[in-house]
């Protein structure tokens, strides 16, 4: 029994879309038969996300994206970010299943005193996919916040905030002074609120993480999003206890990626 | 014809069966409620009013023989009682799909072609399931499947936007191996490959003749897109490789070119064994950037300038010394460019004067 020859291409289709991205690569090299099957729009439309023509027409991206073969599309999603809501976040897709990433710019948080050029200035760097960047000069309390509906992102996914961020040589009020990271959906009990130092001496452990853009990253919470949730999910980065000045810290945003846990 | 009608013409409606006949001529009769929860049989009852007798049997479509028919109106017996649990159906469901592969496949292309389905969903879940985390040759084995696509086709090269040169020099090993086994072919003179040969160029000819229009129908077009690709994606490579020769003094540029060549090296021991296919696949699966919305329009200026664009950034990135001189020197390696003129932000950071967008 050959399986081409029992099973109609639509049904081959819908069972390679209920297995994964990288399943069906693997089987576009079996056979001449499933070669153009694994790589029909029919199948990679299942893994894209259902909203995808809406999130391509509302983004800065060519028109001439959505006319790609869903398989290009698709790859092209995972390693091409393209930015929405008017440039203010970044959305890519996560390249083994398909899940939505998001990165909210530092030009749709909240920061308190930003617009205020003796506190926070907004900069322009070639490693970022965002116009601009925000850019501490001088500030006691510092108040970062920011949210995101949840029905902007995959339902069903464990998802995790992270304050993606730099600091430039010249900084301080970062090193021993502990900032509080929380997230939490409106209207449920209060997150987790997190102590982190972001600029440890180098005996201490860095919390922070480098990525692969070159910027460091912190978790700052993990949510679930469930099924047709439409709450909102709010996070905050804040250092109120201390009224010592800060200074150097530059934020692109606050990504959010499915967090799985083993 | 109404319900109402045909029980007033014929009163065997009343008694609840209904007749069907599969492909290879035997006849049987179902209880009527079980037959009517496939689609299929209902609309042939009520559209068309047959079923209703021996004489007029329901002919079954011929993907369903009398051993798929018995499991299907199983599943249709059990599910078609309107008070069972979630829990009582999900944990038939399990049940039922435990036979062997062979079944599973003949048994999802017989709900199919009665439109059935829930239970089409549910033996695609089990086949995916089979089919999940697998290794090509272990699905050929369980599918027996012809291993058919030539050499050459599992060659494909992988997409390269991003200049990793790791994927440069492995595509570069890839077209070295097509046009190995191109020359082996040509040498062997067999018929077949040499038709498949002239197919190719076929392709060809065609989208050279249609402009390569973005008509995003059918697998062919992609196919003879990622053709015209390659040939531009060797062309750029070839300047660009270039680049990275004088690179290579560096000791970042050391590295790259180590494990391109330990990459390289599993190519080329593993290209003859389809062995190594299952990590051919992975490896489109792991290193496929994507190209240029810019080739569609068959625009190659633009597309070469984003390139060298971006290889330029990326060097940015992983070199820390002089970097305006080290700039001229990538950008003295290309050709047909602006000039692109360069300075140092307040911070270190570079910043590029060119009407490119940013990234």
């Amino acid at each position: 029994m050959e399986i081409t020859k029992v099973l109609p291409d639509d049904c081959i289709s819908l069972i390679i879309s209920l297995t994964s991205p990288r399943d069906a690569c693997r089987l576009a090299l079996l056979s001449h038969a499933f070669n153009s099957i694994a790589d029909s729009n029919a199948v990679w439309q299942m893994f894209l996300p259902l909203d995808y023509i809406h999130i391509i027409s509302n983004s800065s991206s060519p028109p001439s994206l959505l006319s790609l073969p869903k398989k290009d599309l698709y790859f092209s999603l995972c390693y091409h970010p393209i930015l929405t809501h008017n440039g203010d976040m970044k959305f890519q897709l996560e390249k083994e299943n398909g899940k939505k990433w998001y990165m909210v710019g530092a030009r749709a948080l909240s920061i308190q005193w930003v617009d205020t050029p003796r506190h926070w200035t907004w900069i322009s760097l070639p490693d970022c996919r965002f116009c601009r960047v925000a850019k501490l000069k001088n500030v006691g309390r510092l108040e970062i916040k920011g949210k995101v509906k949840l029905s902007t992102l995959s339902s069903n996914t464990n998802y995790a905030a992270y304050f993606v961020f730099k600091l430039v040589r010249d900084r301080y009020g970062f090193r021993h002074t502990p900032v509080e990271l929380e997230v939490s959906i409106e209207g449920a009990a209060a997150g987790e609120v997190r102590s982190v130092i972001l600029d440890p001496p180098r005996n201490m452990p860095q919390q922070a993480k480098e990525r692969a853009d070159g910027w460091l990253e912190i978790e700052m919470g993990e949510f679930l999003n469930g099924f047709e949730d439409d709450r909102t999910v709010e996070f905050s980065l804040r250092e109120e206890h201390d009224d010592q000045p800060k200074r150097g810290l530059i934020v692109q945003g606050i990504e959010l990626r499915p967090k799985h846990n083993r | 014809m109404s319900e109402v009608d045909m029980a007033v013409i014929k009163p065997e409606m009343m008694k609840s069966y209904i007749w069907l006949q599969t492909a290879d001529g035997s006849i049987q009769q179902v209880e009527q409620e079980v037959a009517m929860f496939c689609p299929m049989i209902c609309h042939e009852v009520i559209q068309k009013g047959m079923g209703s007798s021996k004489n007029y049997a329901i002919s079954l479509p011929q993907r369903v023989n009398p051993a798929m028919l018995s499991l299907i109106l199983d599943y249709c017996r059990f599910h078609q009682v309107p008070g069972r649990s979630n829990k009582e159906r999900k944990s038939f469901d399990e049940k039922f799909i435990r036979m062997d592969t062979k079944r599973l496949c003949e048994l999802t292309s017989a709900a199919d072609s009665l439109q059935l389905k829930p239970l089409v969903d549910l033996t695609s879940r089990a086949l995916a399931r089979i089919i999940e985390g697998k290794s090509p040759e272990e699905i050929r084995e369980i599918f027996h499947l012809p291993d058919d696509l030539t050499e050459e086709e599992k060659l494909e090269p992988l997409k390269n936007t991003t200049d990793d040169p790791r994927i440069r020099l492995l595509n570069r090993l890839y077209a070295k191996k097509r046009k190995e086994l191109k020359e082996r072919q040509k040498l062997k003179n067999i018929e077949v490959e040499e038709e498949r040969v002239d197919d190719r160029s076929v392709d060809d000819l065609l989208s050279f003749i249609n402009g390569d229009n973005g008509d995003s129908k059918g697998i062919k077009n992609s196919k003879s897109k990622k053709k015209n690709r390659r040939r531009k994606d060797q062309q750029k490579n070839t300047s660009a490789n270039e680049a990275i020769k004088n690179h290579n003094k560096e000791p970042n540029g050391l590295n790259q070119v180590c494990r391109s060549a330990e990459v390289g090296q599993k190519v080329r021991a593993g290209v003859g064994a389809t062995s190594n296919l299952h990590d051919v696949g992975d490896d489109i699966f792991d290193n496929k950037n994507e190209l240029d919305d810019v080739d569609i329009d068959d625009e190659i200026d633009p597309a070469l300038k984003e390139k060298i664009d971006r290889e330029v950034e990326d060097f940015a990135r992983r070199l820390n010394s002089d970097w305006p001189e080290r700039m001229q020197e990538i950008l003295s390696f290309g050709h047909e460019r602006k000039p692109v003129h360069f300075s140092l932000n307040g911070n270190g950071s570079l910043r590029r004067y060119a009407n490119s967008e940013q990234r």
